[in-house]
């Protein structure tokens, strides 16, 4: 967020030369100009957006967790913590497990959360990295070029809009997934991108419009410079917002897809696929078993919404400080 | 107007054919194909396998058995001749006059491999239990959202504002299997047990909801019957509901706070009117326009929509029909489920913006 572009240098070293002038002309002020960037700017109004901090602050913590959650206390699959003592019903939640135990093998709730947490957002990440390539690539090629290409384009994207997209995941995930994370992965990211090309394809289509593409291609400069420099930055903030529903969306599809046991396989947890088993326990009364993964895919999915909300405002020019 | 719909219906023409060669190539695409449940199976000598891939025609070239599930090539037939029906028609046409009774275009959609009926009369048979759901959940849900959506416009930023904007965040954030599974344990669980967890009739009461015997059932005594199924009803209406109200009273709210805002709302304040005619003959009537194009949209819901519902509570629908055919790789069935579930989406755009075009006079075309 906080990331930098080489303009504000530029702008201050301008402003110091005007200042330098003034003194130099004698004049008894000094002049403080401070430019921001875009991303200042958008940064300061995101502050402005408590929720949104809060959703930050989550989804932090998550990440952390995910990222050093599994090396702290690892999964193995093999691994049955008590293989002699084959209890039908889990155990609640104790100090020694704080999230309780499942029913069957006895696994500790809180080392499945943990590790699912790992491959729940990397799934849901990597899809929003692949949804948003192909969705900006095939969105940018039909607003830029338009004509028979956007015709083309913005027929299969009609299509592949009106295929119900969960029930084709979920048939993918069957036929094409074996069970292995990045293959999931990469079915979510290649069935959830039409939704971002025809955003980017609108926005190019009313950006292409304005003076500075027209003053850009005036002085001859090519397409796919124009394209990536001049039309591409001004289209981010909504492209961004549109992303994070991508990974909340994403988040609560993986979830459901190993859930009814056609997405990723229980050798490695998922929040989803930690649940599959859970239904058959609740008449016995083990509540913690579902409700701490389904709990943490809540949290979760708030956390990016406030984030998206936060951005929302934090990228539109309308909205002030 | 004419002119108009004429347009949009030629236009989603290519659209529905794109999706017909779409979903063809999905399940064509998928590894093992038909014949990937039996690979389990040592009996299964290479013989019979090629006796099954040729019964089914799954030895065709490819375009011809697309051609033969859409219901136009004849498969008795030799060279241009699969064109033509029994009758010397052309096989495209109504059964009545072609003679061909088999493939989309007769509206069979071919055949279920796991039980070998026409897909049709599966699907019809899953569809009256999903509608039943989902239309009951849909006349709550869409209530309900233009209630709170209206209150919380009228009354912005007030404590009931507040409320159903945090309602309408965790519940656009609830997992729907998750929202199930915890309703199914506060209200089925060991603690209380007082609804059915799942399931659409008392099995011990009645049979099989949709088996002539269930009508016969239906017919001595439909008010204990009725009830049973209100029962069932309850819990899995609820965690639509609550799952899709959030999107759709937000969208309600938006709609209606920017009806208020527009000038001939001050200028009827500024005539004088009371506050309860410009809010309710005003702004109100405008607000509906877009939520009216809105559930029109959502009409194809009405089939499909409750997939992960209906798998969290047995429910006997389409979700139910779709996830059973996808274990048993039972290509016919998921074909047939895509290609409506496609064709009713397109049907309802397009149904979406011609009820725009009516309903709002400001609408040129």
């Amino acid at each position: 967020m906080t990331q930098e572009i080489e303009q504000p240098a530029l702008a201050e070293a301008h402003v110091d030369d005007i200042a330098q002038r003034a003194t130099e002309a004698g004049a008894d002020y000094e002049i403080r100009l401070q430019s921001l960037s875009q991303w200042q700017l958008a940064w300061r109004k995101f502050k402005k957006h408590h929720l949104a901090l809060v959703g930050l602050g989550i989804l932090i913590a998550l990440l952390l967790i995910a990222v050093l959650g599994p090396i702290v206390m690892p999964f193995e699959f093999d691994v049955i913590p008590r293989p002699d003592e084959i209890v039908y019903a889990g155990r609640p939640p104790s100090l020694a497990h704080p999230f309780g135990e499942t029913g069957g093998l006895q696994r500790d709730v809180l080392l499945l959360v943990v590790n699912g947490a790992r491959t729940s957002l990397f799934i849901g990440f990597s899809t929003m990295f692949i949804a948003v390539f192909f969705g900006t690539l095939v969105g940018s090629l039909a607003g830029y070029l338009g004509g028979v290409t956007d015709n083309v384009l913005m027929r299969i994207v009609d299509v592949m809009l009106s295929l119900p997209i969960l029930f084709v995941i979920l048939i993918a995930s069957r036929f094409f997934g074996n069970g292995n994370v990045l293959l999931i992965a990469l079915i979510f990211g290649l069935l959830s991108w039409m939704g971002i090309s025809r955003l980017v394809r609108s926005l190019f289509l009313s950006i292409r419009e304005l003076e500075f593409v027209e003053a850009a291609r005036a002085v001859g400069v090519r397409d796919r410079r124009i394209i990536f420099r001049h039309i591409l930055p001004n289209a981010f903030g909504p492209i961004v917002v549109a992303a994070s529903l991508i990974v909340a969306a994403t988040i609560i599809g993986e979830a459901f897809v190993s859930f009814l046991g056609f997405g990723v396989n229980p050798t490695s947890p998922t929040w989803g696929n930690v649940l599959s088993n859970a239904l058959t326990f609740i008449p016995l009364g083990n509540w913690w078993w579902p409700f701490f993964p389904g709990f943490a895919i809540v949290l979760t999915v708030l956390a990016v919404n406030f984030i998206g909300d936060g951005m929302r405002d934090a990228f539109d020019p309308r909205s002030r400080l | 107007m004419t002119k108009y719909v004429v347009r949009r219906l030629i236009q989603a023409i290519p659209v529905v054919f794109g999706i017909t060669v779409v979903v063809y190539g999905i399940l064509l695409a998928a590894p093992g194909g038909p014949t990937a449940k039996f690979a389990q199976n040592p009996r299964f000598t290479e013989e019979q396998r090629a006796r099954f891939m040729h019964a089914w025609g799954l030895d065709q070239p490819i375009p011809v058995q697309y051609c033969r599930w859409m219901g136009i090539c004849n498969p008795d037939n030799e060279g241009l001749a699969v064109f033509l029906g029994p009758t010397g028609w052309p096989n495209f046409l109504p059964t009545g006059l072609s003679g061909a009774d088999n493939g989309v275009v007769h509206g069979d959609f071919g055949y279920s491999i796991a039980t070998g009926e026409a897909v049709m009369t599966r699907i019809a048979r899953a569809a009256l239990p999903t509608l039943i759901l989902c239309g009951t959940a849909m006349v709550i849900w869409i209530t309900l959202a233009i209630l709170i959506g209206v209150i919380a416009a009228i009354r912005r930023y007030s404590l009931f504002d507040q409320g159903a904007t945090i309602f309408a965040y965790v519940g656009y954030a609830m997992p729907t299997f998750w929202l199930g599974i915890m309703l199914i344990f506060i209200f089925s669980g060991p603690g209380l047990n007082i609804l059915p967890a799942g399931g659409m009739t008392e099995t011990r009461l009645s049979p099989p909801f949709g088996s002539p015997e269930y009508w016969v059932y239906f017919g001595q005594n439909p008010i204990q019957a009725i009830m049973d199924i209100g029962k069932h009803l309850i819990l899995p209406v609820f965690t639509l509901v609550v799952v899709s109200i959030a999107a759709d009273s937000r969208f309600v709210r938006s709609s209606m706070l920017d009806a208020l805002s527009q000038d001939y709302v001050r200028t009827a304040k500024a005539k004088g009117l009371p506050g309860r005619v410009v809010t309710f003959k005003h702004a109100l009537r405008n607000a509906m326009l877009p939520v009216v194009t809105n559930i029109g949209l959502e009409i194809p819901f009405l089939f499909t929509g409750a997939l992960v519902t209906e798998t969290i509570f047995s429910w006997p629908g389409i979700g139910r029909l779709t996830i059973d055919a996808t274990r048993n790789f039972d290509y016919p069935v998921l074909m047939g489920v895509l290609l409506i579930t496609s064709i009713l989406v397109v049907l309802a755009n397009l149904i979406a913006d011609i009820t725009y075009a009516i309903i709002d006079p400001r609408i040129k075309y």
